[in-house]
């Protein structure tokens, strides 16, 4: 018997009415380099996240040993939790409809076989590239992640289902400092397979960046236009909608969006999806957190809200289907709740260097620090830009740091976003989820300076 | 230690040097959680973990190579550690040298008088159910959220040296936040609390009642104010915002990695003046408000270092193999979240020193300023190769002629390490210093508890945003 059939088996045994059970299997390669390989290591994880419920009373117990004689433990240990807490009065019962969508580009299987020389080697020939581009650019701690992700979930309806993903990241930095200036340089990328990865291309990128911004300085406290590059406006998406847009929040009167369904909270040139179906994305699985099939659920249609995301446990209380979206965020041990799976807002049709060309005066922000600060309740967005560049008659001139800029983003969304560009990709800084954004010009934002 | 132990960690060691390990580690961790969500007076989720594992690491040839495994059986220890020799040998050109350490063969724990996991859940429930109730002070909260931490962290670490040191740390604390609507403006107050290294004992004395309505006070008034002209201010910061603009601004500058991989703007500046005579910072492993931490994840002893006095930089914090690159002593900051992760250099507790000035002195004479507070703080990060900082900071007040204004919220602040610093001309009698079961500080992908604060400083030129 599989062991997440196994532990919802034990659990209904020991007393409890319902079980869901969530098996997580993890191999990661994790490597640390700068000018060289600083170490190299192996994780294996396992995991079981165990729900019961008695009537309306709820616990979760998880532990990382998975044998059976630890898995009788823990059912015993989860149903005495449950026993004794409250009630929750909006509890009805774990999901009921376990199926797979169908969906490509999510399993590298030459991963299941790493070859750790090849490895080291496709890092050194980056770190290269670094070192070609400029004399002066000096590679600095830099990363690579490799992930293999095997999961099961059953609960006392259905038995268990199975799921395999792959996942690569890479954050590639390098500094330069020439006559007391400093100035950093970095690119990512995150993908499912290894051959998605362009090493050498973000390499070079990371080195230009960190030779473009040498004299970067802040500018004057001010008004003006402000374009967002596209990992980082992924970033601000993420902050002000993933929470907002989750139906727990919106049922518990968290969320600005509140009552907002089917009204106008965008300008009508915004369209964004919530897409677990998509091929290769990130967080593209057959099947959610809680066994329930992914799908592809439109958010914003020309800026009118349309759906919020759910589980089981939000959409009973509202009388519709779950949109597949349960997600345990921090791995086996928490309680699934409702987050993006591929939150997508789409492209637009103009590139970067037209927006840039056709600014009179604005600032391009290339990266910034700090943007997760912001609060989605209130919708006030900050970040620090750490690089940047004034534009002044659609030219580059000045490099920028140490400015922050801000504004508030709901407004933001329902006036402000003036053009959005052609050129869609995914964020690296959140956890657990897929954001992704194309580069977005913003009427106004306040920028304090000196 | 734990009651599953059944692996023999001398053996592995001993297997690694026949080998061909010239040094080998072994860290065994046990990490007990449990986590009590109130929200809107029911309780959302009572959730348990128990998170046991071994890592081990190796050098081969003087690469490093480690493997990790939550599945405690000898035959996959042994199967772990010839992939974690198998990686070392595909690392070309590596010379890892540890600097010489002292070898401890200790056992220690935290001061816990009442252990949280002999308390009933029942009780532990209650306690946050009548914390949540006392939030409900109007009709402007429109949501609440009450949560209790309960962890303990039971490490050992052995070495091919003979090093043999457990620590066992019980951490417990209690949040809360808020959201407040006021005519059609919602804001939200998330207040960290109090955590506290310590049994169940904190937690039942602690007075969270007039707590959880603080924050619900706090929220509304935030929601009833306005954002600071945005602009360079002379500020005054209360000790959770230095504890964190210390820790984030100059604490990760002065980490041996970071500055021995040539990140950090502090590298090649030990002895410089860096910062003004009122500025001495100190890392130190047991202190009273912060995290336990007698011993690192390499066995080291954590040790008070001083890291900057009276403004001028005397140390970095180090692993054995930092203080062999950069030519120090090891300071006991080697830290790994877990048996998953390799020791990189972490702060333990990093604060500021007290000085001799009252907080009446210091704002006297500010024509217009903020006095920038902690409470309902979001955190802050730092890019460390540009010295840039930023920190979103709870609800402050303007301060105005001498005086305390009225509140603005929304507040963030920013600088340059190098900067910043220089311009502190006045600190405060106080000292607080802090720690928080919930969350710590990030990096490469590890969180880690830390401690963090100091007294009220002034500091006469501070970027400030707002909307």
């Amino acid at each position: 018997m599989e062991l997440a059939d196994l532990a919802v088996k034990k659990a209904l045994n020991a007393g409890a009415t319902e079980a869901e059970a969530y098996v997580q299997r993890t191999n990661t390669i994790f490597a640390t380099f700068a000018d060289k390989i600083e170490n190299l290591k192996t994780v294996e994880s396992t995991g079981i996240g165990l729900r019961v419920a008695i009537g309306k009373k709820t616990a979760i117990y998880s532990t990382s040993i998975l044998d059976e004689k630890e898995i009788s433990e823990v059912s015993m240990r989860a149903v005495k939790i449950a026993k004794v807490t409250s009630e929750d009065s909006h509890w009805n019962h774990f999901n009921k409809k376990f199926a797979k969508t169908s969906v490509e580009g999510c399993y590298d299987k030459r991963l299941e076989n790493p070859d750790y020389k090849e490895i080291a080697e496709t890092l050194m020939s980056a770190v290269g590239c670094m070192k070609d581009y400029d004399k002066r650019v000096r590679p600095t701690r830099s990363f690579l992640a490799i992930a293999l992700e095997n999961v099961s979930v059953a609960n006392n309806y259905k038995e268990s289902s199975e799921r395999r993903e792959t996942e690569i990241g890479v954050f590639l930095a390098c500094k330069v400092q020439e006559a007391g200036m400093n100035s950093t340089g970095a690119e990512q990328q995150q993908a499912r397979t290894w051959k998605e990865i362009k090493f050498e291309d973000l390499a070079t990128k990371a080195a230009e960046k960190a030779v473009k911004y040498l004299k970067a300085k802040p500018i004057m406290s001010g008004k003006m236009s402000v374009i967002i590059r596209n990992q980082i406006f992924a970033n601000v998406l993420a902050i002000f909608l993933s929470g907002p847009i989750n139906a727990d929040w919106v049922q518990k009167g968290r969320s600005p969006l509140s009552g907002k369904l089917g009204k106008q909270v965008a300008s009508e040139n915004i369209d964004l999806v919530d897409d677990g179906t998509a091929r290769g994305g990130l967080r593209t699985r057959p099947f959610d957190d809680e066994g329930h099939p992914t799908q592809r659920t439109p958010i914003i249609e020309k800026g009118v809200l349309k759906s919020y995301l759910h589980d089981t446990y939000t959409a009973s209380q509202d009388n519709v289907e779950s949109t597949g979206n349960a997600s345990r965020l921090f791995g086996y041990w928490t309680r699934p709740e409702p987050s993006p799976s591929n939150l997508i807002l789409q492209s637009g049709k103009t590139k970067l260097e037209e927006i840039i060309r056709e600014t009179k005066k604005g600032l391009y922000v290339d990266q910034t620090i700090g943007e997760w600060l912001s609060n989605p309740v209130s919708g006030n967005l900050n970040a620090t830009v750490t690089h940047g560049f004034l534009i002044e008659n659609g030219k580059e001139t000045q490099p920028v740091n140490g400015v922050i800029i801000a504004g508030n983003f709901h407004e933001l969304l329902m006036s402000g976003v003036e053009i959005i560009g052609n050129d869609v990709r995914n964020s690296m800084g959140t956890i657990g989820m897929g954001i992704y954004s194309p580069t977005v010009k913003l009427a106004q934002l306040t920028i304090a300076g000196k | 230690m734990g009651k599953s132990e059944k692996f023999d960690l001398e053996r592995i060691l001993d297997k690694a040097t026949s080998l061909g390990a010239s040094y080998a580690d072994a860290r065994y961790q046990c990490f007990d959680d449990e986590l009590i969500t109130v929200e809107n007076r029911e309780l959302k989720s009572y959730s348990s973990r128990r998170l046991s594992g071994i890592g081990i690491r190796i050098i081969v040839e003087g690469a490093v190579g480690y493997a990790s495994t939550s599945d405690l059986r000898q035959s996959c220890l042994e199967r772990r550690l010839q992939n974690a020799i198998k990686a070392a040998k595909s690392i070309k050109g590596q010379k890892h040298v540890f600097v010489e350490t002292r070898i401890n063969k200790t056992k220690v724990k935290s001061p816990a008088k009442i252990d949280p996991s002999n308390v009933p859940p029942e009780d532990k429930v209650s306690i946050v159910l009548d914390a949540n109730k006392t939030a409900w002070i109007s009709s402007n909260v429109k949501n609440a959220v009450t949560r209790l931490g309960l962890t303990k962290d039971s490490r050992l670490f052995m070495s091919t040296e003979g090093a043999h040191v457990e620590v066992e740390t019980t951490l417990v604390g209690l949040s809360h936040a808020s959201v407040a609507k006021v005519n059609g403006a919602m804001e939200s107050v998330n207040d960290w609390g109090d955590s506290r290294c310590a049994g169940f004992e904190f937690i039942k004395c602690g007075d969270w009642n007039s707590f959880t309505a603080g924050v619900s006070k706090l929220a509304i008034e935030a929601a009833n104010s306005g954002t600071p002209p945005p602009g360079t201010y002379t500020v005054v910061v209360d000790p959770e915002v230095l504890g964190l603009v210390v820790h984030e601004a100059f604490g990760h500058a002065s980490e041996g990695d970071i500055v021995s991989s040539g990140e950090s703007v502090l590298r090649g500046k030990l002895g410089d003046k860096l910062a003004s005579d009122m500025v001495t910072i100190i890392d130190e492993g047991t202190v009273e408000g912060g995290y336990f931490y007698p011993f690192d994840d390499e066995g080291t002893k954590k040790e008070k270092t001083v890291v900057v006095e009276n403004g001028v930089l005397k140390n970095f914090l180090h692993s054995r193999n930092t203080a062999h690159r950069l030519g120090g002593r090891p300071t006991g900051n080697a830290r790994a979240q877990d048996f998953d992760n390799l020791p990189i250099v972490r702060q333990t507790n990093y604060y500021l020193e007290p000085r001799g000035f009252e907080f009446e002195e210091m704002i006297e004479g500010i024509e217009f300023g903020i006095y920038v507070r902690g409470k309902g703080a979001g955190g802050g990060e730092v890019e460390p190769g540009l010295g840039t900082f930023t920190f979103g900071v709870g609800p402050s007040k303007v301060i105005r002629k001498g005086q305390l204004a009225e509140t603005v919220k929304g507040v963030v602040i920013s600088g340059s390490i190098l900067d910043t610093l220089k311009t502190v001309d006045a600190a405060g009698k106080d000292l607080k210093i802090k720690t928080s079961v919930f969350g710590g500080c990030g990096k490469e992908a590890q969180r880690a508890t830390v401690g963090f604060g100091g007294p009220h400083v002034r500091v006469r030129k501070m970027t400030v945003g707002g909307r």
